[in-house]
């Protein structure tokens, strides 16, 4: 999969999840500071992931990324593994 | 420079100093007229959502801000992305954020000129290395910004005063206004005494967890509640000690004078683990807690074991008058109670007065004949309010009672409530110290009500309110003692240097260290040392016997352990066949110790054996400790301690505050001791560990206490000293 894809529907889940609006999901954005994810909306985002990816995500290493660019790498890689 | 131009924080302190030059920097966290709450969530019950739902629930005079990224508003408060985008001046920022995202925060708050921060979140020094360095960074910003911090790793902070009411905080209700105000290193500990004080009805001014302490330190909190106007007396938990000299001085500062303010402290951590390591006596036994204790003593604070004891003493020293003394009388309608009151009085230190003839007349004449006019004083079973009326009120006019205690236990004819109004009508009428203790839980209800609506604190025991009552006398007592400047003897301090200097790191030889002593004036006995037994007979005639051999070698600490150490020796053959059988001695056990003499001295008389200790603490610098000496110094363990240098006050509490100290005094037909001159030695060995950090231990075990004519001698002495 193209990372442009990866990337236009990692903004569309987190927008979904988060409830906020497009334009906010840059690829520096931090879940916490920037988009207000609150803990349990870091578990949602993960399974949301997981469901549109079709993937198995490590939940320990996925917790840890920070960032929506951060996430889209992560997603990346799961997807070429 | 234009106003655009300047920095946030530039742009904040103009408008500060223009808007009210007198504004503390603590007042950005206790009195801020804007908060923002930083990482606001939109989930009840999560710290977050209820710091903020508390902002708003407490009635906050001030304006408050949700920042939320994504949110439009919280609890339809208008809510912002980022603190940045808040127009307004915000003076409180609460942070709330996980703790990889508070730099981020902080560096906003630096951005907008926020001068309070409110560190709720975990995850730092508290959690390894990585959460240190984390705290360092917070440490840096605030420095650098003039950014007065609370936390990180905390609970938050109250403030019950009407002009601001703020409950910054995660506690789950906001306490009731009050006179004390409570500081916590632990926020656990916080809400349960919160909730405790609720069921006492106890109200706070302000009520501070500060957790990892990484700004604003306990030390300055102490400060600025001394200056607060809202504040009589302060409670203080801590877990851990940094700074205890900087304690001290702050907290004497509170303590005294004339804005004098008690300090009531818990200190938790006994454990003796970090004194394991130490191969001194002074040392194993100077832990943290000792040390600890020392450092309240000298600072004033009231050093209490629980909860209970902190609010029994706090709101007998909030709602009542400073008594000038402690003599307390008893006023009861039950024998047994007033015994065991007066039982628990005398065992805190407090005083039974007898009563001026005068009360008696009036007790005699107000009470039956069966009543007990004496202190305590018995009005029997029966006695309604108007008995209780006349003999409170007599004995408080009494010229010898600095206090008194009402006892009530509810028999059936005791009008319970009428009982309290009378109290608080003598109470109104009185400026001495009332307590009272109506015994029970159910009956006595509606009257301990009565009594605590008029501040007059209520124990359900009497010694409980004994308890209290010695606490108050403690502070007096404290109030009164006379505390000044380290005192400075004169003493030889190049001759010390000398030595010190020159020693290589390990124990200092015998007779370098009794040399060190005796440069600082402490009581050496005259000796020398000899390199040969002629020399050793010769210095034994010119000094008089019997006499004492002592080996001194540097591999041999323990003299007894090889025979080195010859006592009472009554002439000049003696001497010889000592000094031979001592050689003799050493070449079996220990063929390789090198000799480099004997010292020679007089026998010193017997006495009473106490230790005079030092040693050197990472943190807090010179400990001194003062103990009944011997051999059974740690299994007695009856010693005190001083943070170095001291003052002759401080010399004098620490030889009276040992146990046997009776002996000292020449208890049962023992000779009396010269204390004096022990607390002159206090001060001298004050003085030598003060002036050299070198000695990192030091034990004169025993010091002979001969008598008071005939003084003190050191029989024995060890010197560690460091690199």
């Amino acid at each position: 999969m193209e990372k442009s894809e990866i990337q236009e529907r990692v903004v569309k889940v987190v927008c979904d999840v988060l409830h906020i609006d497009a334009d906010m999901v840059t690829p520096e954005a931090n879940f916490v500071f920037d988009l207000g994810a609150e803990s349990t909306q870091s578990i949602q985002l993960i399974a949301a992931f997981e469901e549109e990816f079709d993937i198995e995500m490590d939940e320990e290493a996925a917790l840890s990324v920070d960032t929506v660019g951060g996430a889209i790498d992560f997603i990346d890689k799961c997807l070429g593994a | 420079m234009c106003a655009d131009e300047m920095s946030g924080r530039e742009k904040q302190l103009v408008a500060t100093e223009s808007k009210d030059e007198r504004m503390e920097p603590l007042d950005a966290v206790f009195n801020p007229q804007s908060v923002a709450v930083m990482g606001v969530t939109a989930t009840s019950g999560t710290v977050p959502y209820d710091i903020f739902n508390n902002i708003l629930d407490s009635g906050y005079k001030g304006v408050v801000y949700p920042v939320a990224p994504g949110k439009r508003s919280i609890h339809g408060v208008k809510a912002y992305r980022y603190l940045t985008d808040i127009s307004d001046d915000v003076d409180l920022a609460v942070i709330v954020y996980p703790a990889n995202v508070c730099l981020r925060a902080l560096d906003h708050c630096a951005e907008k000129g926020v001068r309070g921060v409110i560190m709720i979140s975990a995850g730092f020094r508290e959690v390894g290395p990585e959460g240190v360095e984390r705290e360092r960074q917070v440490q840096e910003i605030c420095r650098k910004n003039g950014i007065s911090l609370i936390g990180p790793n905390c609970l938050g902070v109250i403030n019950t005063d009407p002009k601001t009411v703020l409950n910054a905080s995660f506690a789950r209700k906001m306490p009731a206004e009050g006179r004390i105000a409570f500081l916590s290193q632990s926020g656990a500990l916080c809400t349960a005494v919160l909730d405790y004080a609720r069921g006492k009805k106890i109200g706070f001014s302000k009520f501070v967890s500060f957790g990892n302490k990484a700004g604003v330190t306990e030390i300055e909190l102490l400060d600025y509640l001394h200056r607060d106007s809202e504040t009589d007396v302060i409670l203080l938990y801590l877990e851990e000690l940094r700074d205890g000299r900087g304690l001290i001085e702050a907290a004497r500062r509170i303590t005294r004078g004339e804005n004098a303010k008690p300090i009531l402290a818990i200190k938790s951590g006994r454990t003796p683990q970090g004194a394991s390591a130490a191969s001194s006596h002074t040392g194993s036994l100077a832990g943290e807690d000792a040390i600890c204790e020392a450092v309240f003593q000298q600072a004033g604070i009231i050093r209490v074991d629980g909860i209970e004891e902190m609010f029994d003493s706090a709101i007998l020293m909030t709602n009542q008058p400073m008594p000038a003394g402690k003599r307390l009388a008893i006023v009861t309608n039950a024998g047994g109670p007033g015994v065991m009151a007066t039982d628990a009085a005398v065992s805190v230190g407090l005083e039974i007065p007898t009563f001026e003839p005068e009360t008696t007349e009036k007790l005699k004449a107000a009470l039956p004949a069966a009543a007990n006019i004496k202190n305590p004083v018995d009005v029997i079973g029966d006695a309604r309010s108007d008995r209780y009326n006349s003999a409170l009120d007599a004995v408080l006019q009494d010229s010898n009672v600095d206090e008194a205690l009402v006892i009530l236990t509810p028999q059936s004819m005791t009008d319970i409530d009428d009982i309290a109004r009378g109290i608080v009508e003598v109470h109104g009428r009185t400026n001495k110290l009332i307590a009272c203790s109506f015994m029970g839980a159910y009956d006595v209800q509606t009257g301990i009500d009565i009594l605590q609506a008029d501040g007059i604190p209520h124990y359900i025991l009497p010694e409980w309110a004994c308890g209290a009552m010695a606490d108050v006398e403690r502070f007096r007592q404290w109030r009164q003692s006379a505390v000044g400047e380290a005192t400075k003897l004169p003493v030889d301090a190049a001759a010390a240097k000398e030595i010190i200097d020159g020693a290589p790191a390990g124990y200092l030889s015998e007779e370098k260290s009794l040399a060190v002593l005796d440069a600082y004036g402490l009581p050496v006995p005259t000796h020398k040392l000899c390199h040969n037994v002629d020399e050793a007979v010769a210095f034994a005639g010119e000094i008089g016997f019997p006499v004492v051999l002592r080996v001194v070698s540097p591999q041999i600490v323990h003299k007894f352990d090889v025979k080195g150490v010859v006592l009472n020796l009554a002439d000049a053959d003696a001497v010889r066949s000592a000094y031979d059988a001592m050689m003799k001695s050493i070449s079996e056990n220990l063929p390789y110790a090198e000799i480099t003499g004997v010292i020679v001295r007089g026998m010193i008389p017997p006495g009473h054996e106490v230790i005079l200790g030092a040693k050197r603490d990472e943190v807090f610098g010179p400990i001194l400790m003062f103990g009944l000496g011997g051999i059974f110094v740690e299994v007695l363990k009856d010693v005190t301690f001083a943070l170095a240098p001291i003052d002759a006050g401080r010399a004098h509490r620490m030889v009276r505050d040992i146990k046997a100290f009776t002996m000292l005094e020449g208890a049962r037909g023992t000779e009396k001791a010269d204390v004096a001159g022990i607390e002159e030695a206090m001060i001298r060995l004050g003085q030598l560990v003060t002036d050299f950090e070198r000695i990192s231990e030091l034990d004169i075990n025993p010091l002979i206490a001969i008598s008071e004519k005939d003084g003190n001698a050191i029989a024995d002495v060890r010197i560690r000293i460091s690199e």
